[in-house]
């Protein structure tokens, strides 16, 4: 065997790098700019008011963990400081995370780079892929249909609608395809950058597929080894209240009591400290969001070098839907249905179908799928007196648009940029918080519901009942029925930092054939000419992508074997 | 397309190289890999810069010899107008693998069967009438030789340079006379604010590593860019 060594040829042509396209997609997530100036925080008598600087996490998983992470990351953790901080994580020894919450959005990117991993770690340490976006099948007629929701807005999008001018196109390919070069890619499952793109940076935005029990290992030794995180294994067996009814501490069966000033529930579905303690009601959202059962199966490649698919797939079903995930090691997949529309012998032979039609009769026998039942829906409040709830605990819904990560990477991130310094304004943050998470899961419920909504499926109750007016969020009804005379563009966001852009909403609607009659606008006119110009700069930046990027399994193979440079 | 193979004496007995320059030649190439030692060299002539390499990601020293693909300004028809040719230059069609027949890591002599110096007819002989290597062979493996340690000696610069931070990004974006811009981006060049932060304990360190050179040589290297765009402005005129 002969193995070339370097300097064979370095012509330019080979290195000349890509340039990255514009990372609107991303929810923001802003470095905090915490005040130079601290508030005051002595009273006139030289006392210090109730300053919040012990704050406890029960409950680890990929929740606690990606908080503990991010706080931490904020808030120096020194003993020797004039005010120490103290981060806390209590875990349970005894109960086993779910694990569930396999893919991201593209801000997680962003939250491990703020919280100090190196890309190169986590793709190794966590199995991880790259996720360009959902590509959804049978979702419209049921009949073979596709489309696809990539992680990148259409082109010149802050400038130009494109959505009017490919309505008028007579011969036009598929909306995302025509607006974005980045679904050019998924049919050979390419990847989002090259071996020479820095690590976080990209050519197209990407996200990830990863597996969570070895993320949540990861982040905890991140977080106790580099971010001074102290991790208590121990169960809590009672809470104990202040005379004014905020936590005061936790009772622990092998630690004794842990006092804090802010304690963050993180203890899943069982939401111990704002369900159990202080019983905040639970909202369920299954009148609009009918699943509730989820049953999951890992399934192995039958290949050693399979390609690893780009996005995640979503194939729908007579009752709900079944997720693909491509990791470098094996697929994770799950059916995730509404328990009154089928029964779970029917759901599971589903999944079971389609694991025998995507990797053989060999992959699907023997096959027992894990059950998770869930309630769709969120507590009424998050943060409540001295505690906030972050992942299941605070509320759950059906992955269809993979929500679940980045609500957490959301929840902390606001904790760590606006941790009240006293107690005397906790109310008030809490009061914001409670106000935009709120907000956001109205929007994942409404973006959710979106998807049922448009599809054309007559084949079971299960499609007919979704279409029910009443089952359809009011602010849904009302901008589908504004959509039928306008794309939706910039007008239509709601705020900053809402969870789904507009261009989102583009992409699920003209995915899935909805039809709008636009106006002949002058300013339609005007932009014609700008649009055909752009089609054809997005063709042939697809050319210059599929020619320029490896596959996902050849850069991982490469990320394992070199790792990116941080530069 | 390249085709490699282990330089035997059998079978490339009657192969010869043809010497010279030219973009014919292989020689229209935007920048030619380096390495600390030979810096001394190169920094006399061309900017040296730093990329990386498509195949693993992994940054090497570059001089810079034009602005775009395929682009040489200090080639002439069949001259290269410079002082100093960099050796990875020089060395074509030669390469080194690593695979001896008893070690597999040994390092061995190699050539590019498609690289156009390779010639049936003309150029220079590789081996005598009895087998044995001629004079410009020899001079070929000697010169292997050199950029077998100095790229192994490279290694250790490179890690070095990531470890303190001493690459940064940077994009020339150079607008020449005959109006056309030109916007270069996939380099880095030494990040000098952090060289001149750098304290006793870790100057010494590169010093003795022989590293503290060639940083300040990559640094001052950076005035023959003036060169480059003054061949590139006289390439239009």
């Amino acid at each position: 065997m002969v193995r070339l060594e370097i300097f064979g040829d370095c012509r330019a042509s080979e290195a000349t790098l890509l340039v990255s396209d514009s990372d609107r997609f991303v929810p923001q997530l802003p470095l905090a700019q915490l005040p130079t100036q601290a508030p005051a925080l002595w009273d006139t008598n030289g006392h210090m008011n109730d300053r919040i600087s012990r704050i406890v996490i029960v409950g680890g998983g990929s929740a606690g963990w990606l908080t503990a992470g991010v706080i931490a990351a904020e808030h120096r953790i020194d003993s020797q400081a004039e005010h120490p901080f103290e981060l806390s994580l209590i875990e349970s020894p005894d109960v086993p995370t779910i694990g569930v919450g396999e893919g991201t959005w593209p801000s997680m990117r962003a939250t491990l780079q703020r919280i100090g991993l190196s890309e190169t770690d986590f793709l190794r340490e966590c199995d991880a892929s790259f996720k360009q976006g959902t590509w959804f099948r049978n979702w419209h007629t049921g009949s073979g249909d596709t489309y696809t929701h990539p992680f990148t807005v259409p082109i010149d999008y802050a400038e130009t609608n494109l959505a009017p001018h490919w309505l008028a196109l007579a011969d036009a390919p598929q909306f995302a395809d025509a607006v974005t070069a980045q679904t050019a890619l998924f049919s050979d499952c390419l990847a989002p950058k090259q071996i020479t793109t820095p690590e976080y940076a990209f050519v197209v935005n990407y996200g990830y597929h990863l597996d969570a029990g070895k993320f949540a290992e990861l982040l905890r030794q991140h977080c106790t080894e580099k971010l001074g995180v102290k991790h208590i294994k121990a169960n809590v067996s009672q809470i104990n209240a202040t005379e004014s009814g905020d936590i005061l501490s936790v009772t622990t069966d092998r630690a004794g009591d842990i006092a804090g000033d802010l304690f963050i529930d993180c203890t899943g579905t069982k939401s111990l400290l704002l369900g159990e303690h202080f019983k905040v009601p639970f909202q369920s959202r299954q009148a609009n969001l009918f699943n509730d059962t989820a049953l999951a199966a890992q399934v192995p490649y039958t290949e050693d070098e399979q390609p690893i698919q780009s996005c995640t797939h979503s194939t729908a079903q007579t009752a709900g839907w079944i997720w693909d995930i491509g990791l470098p090691t094996r697929r994770g997949t799950g059916h995730v249905y509404s328990s009154a529309h089928i029964s779970e012998d029917e759901a599971t032979a589903q999944l079971l179908a389609y694991i025998k039609e995507t990797a053989g009769d060999k992959a699907a026998a023997g096959l027992v799928p894990r059950k998770i039942p869930f309630q769709p829906g969120h507590r009424r409040e998050f943060w409540h007196r001295n505690c906030v709830a972050i992942g299941m605990s605070s509320g759950f819904i059906e992955p269809l648009e993979a929500s679940a990560l980045v609500m957490i990477e959301l929840a902390a991130g606001m904790i760590a940029e606006q941790l009240p310094p006293t107690r005397d304004v906790m109310d008030i943050v809490a009061k914001r918080y409670n106000q935009k998470f709120l907000r956001h899961w109205d929007q994942i419920v409404e973006f959710l519901k979106l998807h049922y909504v448009l599809s054309a499926r007559n084949d079971s109750p299960y499609w007919q009942d979704n279409r029910a007016a009443a089952s359809i969020p009011e602010k849904l009804s009302e901008q589908l029925s504004l959509w039928r005379f306008r794309s939706p563009w910039h007008q239509d966001a709601g705020a900053v930092d809402d969870l789904f852009p507009t261009a989102s909403y583009q992409y699920i609607l003209y995915g899935m054939g909805f039809e709008t009659m636009p106006r002949q606008t002058r300013s339609y006119q005007q932009s014609q000419r700008q649009a055909a110009e752009l089609f054809r700069k997005n063709a042939a930046r697809a050319t210059q992508l599929r020619q320029a990027l490896p596959g996902n399994r050849e850069l991982l193979n490469k990320v394992r074997e070199f790792g990116f440079q941080k530069l | 397309m390249s085709q490699y193979e282990v330089l035997n004496k059998e079978k490339h007995r009657q192969l010869r190289i043809k010497t010279g320059y030219g973009a014919a030649l292989g020689d229209a190439v935007m920048y030619a890999m380096t390495y600390p030692m030979e810096f001394r060299d190169i920094q006399g002539c061309y900017p040296i810069l730093f990329t990386k390499d498509p195949n693993t990601g992994g940054f090497f020293a570059a001089a810079v010899l034009g602005f775009e693909a395929d682009q040489n300004l200090f080639l002439q028809d069949d001259t290269w107008d410079a002082s100093y040719v960099p050796a990875v230059m020089q060395r074509q069609p030669f390469l080194i693998a690593t695979g001896g027949e008893d070690d597999k890591q040994a390092p061995v002599v190699s050539l590019d069967l498609k690289h156009p110096r390779v010639s049936q007819d003309e150029g220079e002989a590789l081996f005598d009438a009895e087998g044995g290597a001629t004079e410009f062979l020899n001079q070929k493996i000697a010169l292997l030789d050199k950029l077998h340690r100095g790229l192994q000696h490279s290694r250790g610069f490179i890690d070095t340079l990531l470890k303190h931070e001493l690459l940064e990004q940077i994009t020339l974006d150079i607008a020449f006379n005959d109006g056309r811009k030109e916007s270069v981006q996939g380099f880095y060049c030494i990040a000098e604010e952090r060289l001149y932060q750098l304290k006793g304990d870790v100057l010494e360190s590169l010093n003795q590593a022989g590293y503290l050179q060639p940083v300040f040589m990559a640094v001052a290297s950076l005035s023959r860019m003036r060169d480059i765009i003054e061949r590139r402005n006289r390439l239009r005129l």
